[in-house]
């Protein structure tokens, strides 16, 4: 049977706060202290989905076809669809962990809804639309936590300025997961346990201008100064908690999906790419518009954005796209042109921008899905990008869509801790590595196509 | 790493009807249209069951929006 290890997943964590101020959090520092720990290199792209799934997989997102929250369907302008627990057709570790007869308890690792059949005990996501969905397997799972703790909650509704507001929802919502978390320890057979904090993200990226000096919009001497080490400290307190019912020498892992940093701002992608002659649209859109629900002149259009964290930009192509504009034999032609044209791209004031720009049929080993032609991280992802239309400006001093001020980096932390084998060491690692060092920690043997690492091995 | 592009041969006379179909249409060219029906074929081939109905996309879209991941 396998060796229990569990997993204490912390959306968007950064080192510098959980590493490098661990002096504030006894749990983890205790942690640190007796294992390994370092910066992970996440996935490209750097975002919720698909990094848990690449982490979880072993797999890069090129070969699991994922490359963010929503995809374009196949090459059509306007349909999109969202990636949801069907687009996992790779095996994971828990997959593994019941090959060999060992049980796993899975709480609300992205994506996970629809709930599927699992070598165990699942709890869906926050990408579940309603309570009214079904969202454990198995089914029963649900009335037993209900009956219990109440409705289950998945997130904190992020679509308001009041941050107080905000703050309670967050505590709120970790207090259950937690609570459910340490029942679920407890009364449930398991040798694999994993769940994800989602509140770690949401508490960031409504706080980090509040608490961040380099923060354009910081304020010192502000209310919420403290909000989110006050937050890591509630959720350290209740890591012990959760340690305690684990049992002894159960092996720990702490781990992000990626970092999180101060926002810049958000660049208008197609605001850009219409002023460079890319883009054409048939009407002047409304502040705000979406493009995939503005009147676009495909004819005289030759790429078009979506925006979020990072840009993804879409080539116009003949024989490919329903309109294409581009030759195909010009496309390659194209594609160099447009990343010399990116690169060039200044900051609001001239500044230089340390832009990355990523070709996905060239970035990954193998690349599958409904890939972008370009992945853009503007300013090493600095300064997000704003795919909405309708502004006089290239530059917005906020978030386009919500209340929102930290961006992603792409190294997140992790800390394993093995009671078997002590002994603090800093390694870096890579999300590919997460997996076969969690399999080999628990005496598993690791896949042949998961590419990573065993850390510190 | 791929190439994004690969080519096939077709029939002449399949080419040429193609050709007629997409007279004074939006199509701009045989290629376009192929790769369109071909891919549209794929798509309603592979489809599993909806996971979200229109409603509920609607919301988890709205959701993701004002969390930043999506715009």
């Amino acid at each position: 049977m396998p060796r229990k290890l569990l997993v204490i997943g912390l959306d968007c964590a950064p080192s510098e706060i959980v590493i490098d101020r661990r002096a504030e959090f006894p749990v983890l520092d205790r942690l640190i202290g007796g294992g390994l720990h370092g910066k992970m290199r996440s996935s490209d792209p750097p975002i919720t989905i698909p990094a848990w799934m690449s982490m979880t997989t072993g797999k890069d997102p090129g070969r699991l076809g994922l490359y963010g929250f929503r995809h374009r369907t196949g090459y059509s302008y306007d349909k999109m669809w969202i990636a949801t627990s069907q687009a996992w057709k790779e095996r994971a570790i828990w997959d593994v962990v019941g090959d060999h007869g060992g049980r796993s308890v899975l709480v609300s690792i992205p994506p996970s809804y629809p709930p599927r059949r699992v070598p165990g005990e699942l709890i869906s996501c926050f990408i579940t639309p309603a309570q009214e969905n079904a969202y454990t397997y198995p089914p029963q799972l649900r009335t037993e936590i209900e009956a219990k703790f109440g409705p289950y909650q998945f997130d904190v509704v992020f679509r308001t300025e009041d941050r107080d507001e905000i703050l309670k929802e967050i505590y709120a919502m970790t207090a259950k997961r937690f609570d459910v978390i340490g029942y679920l320890l407890e009364t449930r057979p398991w040798d694999f346990f994993m769940f994800v904090e989602i509140g770690v993200d949401r508490i960031q990226h409504a706080f980090w201008k509040y608490s961040d000096p380099e923060h354009h919009l910081y304020q010192p001497g502000n209310k919420y100064e403290t909000a989110i080490i006050e937050y890591y400290k509630y959720v350290d307190a209740r890591i012990g908690e959760l340690l305690a019912r684990a049992g002894e020498e159960t092996a720990v892992l702490v781990v992000s999906d990626h970092g999180a940093k101060r926002m810049k701002g958000a660049f208008c992608i197609n605001e850009w790419l219409i002023r460079e002659g890319f883009l054409t649209l048939k009407d002047k859109p409304q502040r705000g518009a979406s493009i995939e629900k503005t009147p676009v002149d495909w004819r005289r259009t030759k790429v078009w954005g979506w925006g979020g964290y990072y840009a993804r930009l879409f080539f116009n192509v003949e024989g490919r796209e329903p309109q294409g504009l581009i030759a195909p034999e010009d496309y390659e032609k194209e594609r160099e042109a447009m990343i010399d044209r990116l690169l060039a791209v200044r900051g609001p004031n001239g500044e230089a921008w340390a832009t990355r720009i990523i070709k996905p049929n060239e970035h990954y080993p193998e690349v599958r899905g409904d890939y972008p032609d370009l992945m853009v991280y503007f300013d090493d992802l600095f300064w997000r990008s704003a795919g909405t239309l309708g502004y006089d400006t290239l530059y917005l001093a906020e978030n386009d869509t919500g209340p929102d001020d930290a961006v992603h980096a792409q190294e997140g932390m992790y800390i394993l801790y093995d009671p078997l084998r002590k002994g603090s060491r800093r390694v870096d690692i890579d999300i590919l590595d997460v997996a076969p060092t969690v399999l080999t920690t628990m005496g598993l043997p690791v896949p042949a196509d998961m590419r990573g690492k065993v850390a510190g091995a | 790493m791929s190439k994004e592009f690969t080519t096939i041969s077709i029939p002449t006379a399949l080419y040429r009807k193609i050709e007629e179909t997409i007279k004074g249409t939006e199509v701009s060219s045989v290629a376009s249209y192929i790769a369109k029906v071909v891919g549209e074929a794929l798509l309603k081939a592979e489809a599993e069951p909806e996971v979200f109905n229109k409603e509920e996309e609607e919301k988890v879209k709205d959701r993701l929006k004002a969390l930043g991941y999506i715009d």
